[in-house]
């Protein structure tokens, strides 16, 4: 068990960011914390970090107290704040030598320049560095000392696709060393496709928590179906089996469901009993996007939401 | 030894932004220069002054570069975030004050040669007494005051406040305590109000070594009261380092820390020998 805690509650005065948090990570995998801003991500994984100090709760990270034991936990954890400010008028591999230093065992910062891709900026200043480049430097400190525990807090806000990609590279290939990744984000695709388990936070409480795909299996979201066929069809038998008609949108008709298996099979009686053929057919079952929209309610008002299901 | 791992390189780093800085080197190498024409077009025309205002002249320098110099850049790292991240790495307070100190003692000392020099060159300036004990003195000194400055780096809540706690503080360190007028010019009240100033140990020190000529023996009473200085500076940094500004100051630890730096000065001021740069040169 990598980090463990238990009943963790954090009060900045009246506000309560954690409203007791019990939860246990596995080692090895990249584990996605999602959640809308204010949902207290940041102050969860800080905690981990030693950085803050719960109001009530216990807390384990590598077996060790991060309020205790924090310098021991330091050599074995690498982490990405989510702002980063870095000390003026020094290279990158200036920054890089200065932060090996403090550990008592790192890699040598040419070695970090080639796992982040840094190594033609290497003489540059850091403050003249692009958002992403700057981002791959914050994440090569994260990892100058061979951490096996490393947590990026929105390791790729603000960042271009390329960028972003970039980085996912990087994330991928912790896991594949074995390490064990803690990342907070409020991309949902991000969390779907980088992450082995995805921990949904929602004002300071855990809703939901399981890998991208068993939560989507737990989605009372609907599925939604596109048939084109090559005649005139009359729906109206999928509405007698409980499938919810939407409609024409081009040359498909549309269907809501919320057994699409079944609804398939009997589409494919209706065909036959009306002597259409199949030209097109096209399924889309609830992404963890709809999953994240059900469960985060009206805290995303001011978040980006998804976009309209279409084919 | 691994308490303070890091400290060389954070030193070297911190080397590196100062002279790498523009306004870093106008303010530790040009801002110093810019002193010694002032004072040397007003005093140096005649001669006892001249020689009275080069030890005021080097105070003022370790003042400014501490009370200015070291507590901006505490506050600044603090503020802006650096001291996070450094805290999330297993460096250690210690070592962060002492690379800031050591930096800062660095920088002074290359001040003051860059005074001395150019001093030499365009008023002929001179010390009388041991130049060895001079550079001594001038190290005790810088040493003593860094981490006052240091302390205010940490006490000041951001950099809105850290000029006016500054300010409020570095004119009566330079004006009490004889360091930008010569002491035995000041008033009576002045005089023995001056001895609750702490830079006045320093100046009352360089004075005896660089115009007085004399030794370490004649100068142990106000060196004691810099190595006080020192210790008590660095003891309130212990109790009062903060790694965020979003950390509250803990008020009663700092009430208790500027009282126990009040208690030494007035047991300093109390029991330090009396100051001679207090008397009127020639008239010995």
């Amino acid at each position: 068990m990598v980090i463990q805690a238990a009943g963790l509650r954090k009060e900045y005065g009246s506000t309560v960011a954690l409203r007791g948090i019990d939860l246990d990570i596995d080692s090895g995998g990249v584990v996605g914390i999602l959640g809308p801003n204010g949902a207290g991500k940041t102050t969860l994984v800080e905690i981990f970090e030693g950085l803050r100090q719960p109001t009530s709760g216990t807390v384990s990270v590598l077996g060790l107290d991060p309020a205790t034991q924090s310098r021991k936990l330091k050599e074995r954890l690498g982490v990405q704040l989510q702002t980063t400010p870095l000390p003026t008028e020094l290279t990158v591999r200036e920054l890089l030598q200065l932060f090996a230093s403090f550990y008592e065992s790192a890699q040598s910062a040419d070695a970090i320049l080639e796992r982040v891709d840094l190594e033609g900026l290497a003489g540059r200043k850091a403050d003249t560095l692009s958002g992403g480049e700057k981002q791959r430097l914050v994440i090569g400190i994260a990892l100058i000392h061979d951490p096996e525990l490393v947590m990026l807090d929105e390791p790729t806000t603000g960042l271009d696709p390329k960028a972003r990609r970039d980085l996912h590279q990087i994330v991928r290939e912790l896991r594949d060393q074995g390490r064990t990744t803690l990342l907070t984000t409020h991309y949902i695709e991000e969390a779907e496709h980088l992450c082995d388990r995805v921990i949904m936070l929602r004002r300071g409480e855990i809703v939901a928590d399981g890998t991208p795909f068993d939560l989507v299996g737990q989605s009372k979201e609907s599925s939604t179906i596109w048939i084109q066929v090559d005649g005139t069809m009359d729906p109206a038998p999928m509405v007698a089996v409980g499938v919810e008609a939407l409609g024409q949108q081009g040359v498909h008709h549309k269907f809501s469901t919320s057994d699409p298996t079944a609804t398939i099979l009997a589409l494919g009686d209706m065909l036959r009993s009306q002597h259409l053929r199949l030209i097109d057919l096209r399924l889309k079952r609830p992404t963890l996007e709809d999953v994240y929209l059900e469960l985060m309610g009206d805290d995303l008002d001011e978040e980006e939401s998804g976009e309209e299901s279409s084919p | 030894m691994s308490y303070l791992r890091g400290l060389g390189p954070l030193t070297h780093a911190g080397l590196l932004q100062a002279f790498r800085s523009p306004t870093s080197l106008f303010w530790t190498l040009l801002f110093p220069l810019t002193w010694l024409f002032l004072f040397g077009f007003i005093f140096f025309r005649s001669v006892e002054n001249k020689v009275l205002m080069m030890p005021g002249l080097f105070t003022i320098t370790i003042m400014s570069g501490a009370f200015f110099g070291v507590s901006y850049l505490m506050v600044k790292e603090r503020e802006s975030g650096i001291l996070r991240r450094y805290r999330a790495t297993p460096i250690t307070p210690t070592t962060i004050v002492l690379a800031n100190g050591i930096r800062a003692i660095v920088t002074m000392s290359l001040a003051i040669t860059t005074q001395a020099a150019v001093g030499w060159l365009v008023f002929r300036y001179q010390v009388d007494g041991s130049l060895l004990l001079t550079v001594l003195v001038l190290l005790i000194g810088a040493a003593a005051f860094v981490p006052l400055g240091l302390f205010i780096g940490s006490v000041a809540q951001d950099m809105r406040s850290a000029p006016a706690i500054t300010n409020l503080l570095f004119f009566p360190l330079i004006f009490g305590s004889g360091a930008a007028l010569p002491a035995f010019m000041l008033p009576e009240w002045a005089k023995t109000a001056s001895r609750l100033i702490p830079s006045s140990y320093l100046v009352e020190s360089l004075h005896g070594v660089m115009i007085r000529g004399y030794g370490l023996a004649e100068l142990a009473g106000p060196i004691a009261v810099l190595f006080a200085t020192m210790g008590v500076g660095i003891w309130a940094n212990s109790r009062l380092f903060r790694w965020e500004s979003s950390e509250p100051i803990d008020r009663r630890n700092l009430l208790v820390t500027v009282a126990v730096i009040a208690a030494v000065y007035l047991v300093a001021a109390l029991i330090a020998p009396a100051f001679q740069m207090t008397r009127a040169p020639g008239g010995t």
